[in-house]
């Protein structure tokens, strides 16, 4: 346990810009972007996206607001902050891609294998501590960066209503439920395993390739088409497509939409094949990356 | 209990594609023996050593501290040491981190021992390794290694790169503070004078095998090397020396198996340095080789 705890923790140590400063400076700039917005300082209005108080000017939504129920607003209010996490959890998984390609590579590069391996430290439990780093620690990390965006806005929110009497400032905190923590955190780190085959290919890239974006992508690009001209399917496009997406849209109809995924809904992606496909690639993936970076001996001075 | 023998090997080979960069290795390392492998670039050193690291797949025999390199790497690793090059501490790092995480992962490392060898040195526990000069990051890596309670110590040319004082420096503090002649420690270098006084035991390897192996003390009786006075040369030439070298125009005889009597009175007679031996000794299988 000491070991892999010393690990990660020197994994955390040499990705903290990707891993911690990265997502907190997204949710500082975030966390000023809602602030200005509510205290009038801004209004950020795009084709794509707005973050604006204007919508408290239209009558309906404000009727809306006066007389849903609880349930109502806690969907609402779910809805809107998963929204508003997703530059954090964006932030992260460029980061965690990023990591995946290049951890095994850089140290082959930079020859600081040669130091690791020179310590007791198996080459499985090595490549275990990314894994582990990876699916449980950074969705640890990234909550508390989620949590405090979340804060922010609805107190910057509770304020705005308060003062401009559109609803009372407990409005949303009726409404909000602190265990809801638990149920982000359960769903990045089913997120996280749902993945999990596209981290481990990226990390086997790098512990075969000379060139790992080119590992990483060339025998991807052959089967995609071969698979395309001989069995005239599209399964490995759909795959990596469904991998780089949220899990929530394999589960069944009524659960489509991840603003109503709750922890008990967690066991049915356990239910699903695709799932346990994706585990299984992902071991075997695993294996590979142990299996080359024990055989990476290419640094002889003779 | 303690072990009689540190490394045993019996035939061990490793090949890559037509070639053998270990041509069937025997050998049997003395537990508290200092050893250094002596040969040109090729001749198998670094391979062998990463053999008895585990960090190479060989044919053969192999016995590292009674384990199997092989298979009980991980094993192994709790109980051995190495520098295997200079440059490969993570720069990135701190020197404190270094430390911290050498401390998690190796069950006998000792923090403090660390700590306070590397007080006496002019090396920052906040320094980040990339600003550190090539021979502190050395003097860094045997700080570690020192403060490892490890039973066998492999340096595969350790102080590659480095200039005179550190080369020194890292060899003086290596056997005054870390030898306690309960530990064996195995090194290859090219630079063959500054390790001979710290060898009790030289291998000579040349394309993947042995070609010779003594004690120190047995190549000091065995060798002699003799610069006959002038009038002495023909006399010393009639006594069949083994190889012949100039050293600023003058000749220097070696000589095998020869009474110390029989060079008496022909010039200076002293046991040769390891680098010469090791020349003279290398163009005998060279010749030898070619009839």
């Amino acid at each position: 346990m000491k070991t892999l705890a010393t690990l990660i923790r020197r994994e955390l140590q040499e990705h903290k810009v990707g891993f911690i400063y990265a997502p907190f400076i997204v949710t500082c700039v975030l966390s000023l972007m809602i602030i200005s917005v509510y205290f009038g300082l801004t209004d950020i209005q795009t084709p794509e996206f707005s973050l604006t108080t204007e919508i408290y000017e239209d009558e309906q939504a404000l009727e809306w607001m006066a007389t849903a129920d609880s349930n109502q607003i806690t969907s609402v209010i779910r809805s809107g902050l998963v929204v508003l996490a997703l530059p954090i959890i964006l932030t992260v998984a460029i980061a965690i891609l990023a990591f995946s390609l290049s951890t095994f590579a850089d140290e082959r590069k930079d020859r600081t294998l040669i130091f690791w391996r020179s310590l007791p430290v198996s080459d499985l439990t090595t490549v275990m501590s990314k894994i582990l780093l990876i699916t449980l620690i950074l969705p640890l990390i990234v909550l508390p960066n989620i949590i405090l965006l979340h804060l922010i806005s609805l107190l910057s929110a509770s304020i705005f209503f308060a003062t401009n009497d559109i609803v009372p400032f407990g409005w949303i905190w009726n409404a909000y439920s602190f265990t809801d923590w638990f149920r982000i955190i359960f769903i990045l780190w089913t997120q996280s395993l749902w993945s999990l085959p596209l981290v481990a290919w990226l990390m086997f890239a790098g512990a075969f390739a000379k060139r790992p974006i080119m590992g990483a992508l060339v025998p991807i690009a052959v089967v995609v088409v071969l698979e395309g001209v001989i069995l005239k399917t599209n399964y490995i496009l759909e795959f990596i497509e469904d991998r780089l997406g949220f899990w929530t849209s394999g589960l069944p109809e009524q659960n489509e939409d991840l603003r109503v995924v709750d922890v008990s809904d967690i066991y049915l992606m356990f239910l699903t094949q695709d799932f346990w496909i994706g585990i299984t690639l992902s071991a075997l993936l695993i294996g590979g990356i142990v299996y080359f970076r024990s055989k990476n001996n290419d640094y002889s001075s003779e | 209990m303690e072990r009689e023998f540190a490394v045993k090997a019996k035939g061990v080979i490793k090949s890559y594609d037509n070639s053998r960069a270990l041509d069937g290795i025997d050998l049997e390392v003395r537990s508290g023996q200092v050893l250094g492998l002596i040969g040109p670039n090729g001749a198998g050193k670094s391979t062998f050593l990463q053999a008895v690291l585990g960090l190479l797949n060989t044919e053969g025999e192999l016995e590292v501290l009674g384990l199997d390199p092989r298979k009980e790497r991980h094993k192994l690793l709790q109980k051995v040491c190495s520098i295997t090059d200079v440059a490969v501490l993570p720069k990135w790092m701190t020197v404190e981190q270094v430390l911290q995480y050498v401390d998690g992962v190796h069950p006998r490392f000792n923090l403090e021992k660390a700590r306070s060898i590397l007080s006496l040195t002019d090396i920052k526990n906040h320094s980040k390794i990339k600003t550190l000069s090539r021979g502190l990051v050395v003097q860094l890596h045997l700080s570690i290694v020192m403060a490892i309670d490890a039973e066998l110590l492999v340096l595969d040319e350790p102080t590659l790169g480095l200039d005179l004082v550190y080369r020194k420096e890292f060899y003086s503090q290596l056997i005054e503070d870390y030898y306690d002649g309960n530990k064996t420690i195995l090194i290859s270098t090219h630079q063959v004078e500054e390790i001979e006084g710290v060898l009790s035991e030289a291998i000579f390897m040349n394309q993947g095998r042995i070609v010779m192996k003594d004690s120190i003390e047995a190549i000091n009786e065995r060798f002699l090397e003799l610069r006959p006075n002038q009038d002495s040369l023909e006399r010393a030439r009639s006594l069949n020396p083994i190889h012949v070298r100039k050293e600023l125009g003058r000749e220097v005889f070696l000589f095998e198996d020869i009474e110390i009597d029989k060079l008496s009175g022909l010039g200076e007679v002293r046991p040769p340095v390891i680098a010469d031996l090791f020349m003279a000794i290398m163009e005998r299988t060279k010749l030898e080789g070619q009839q």
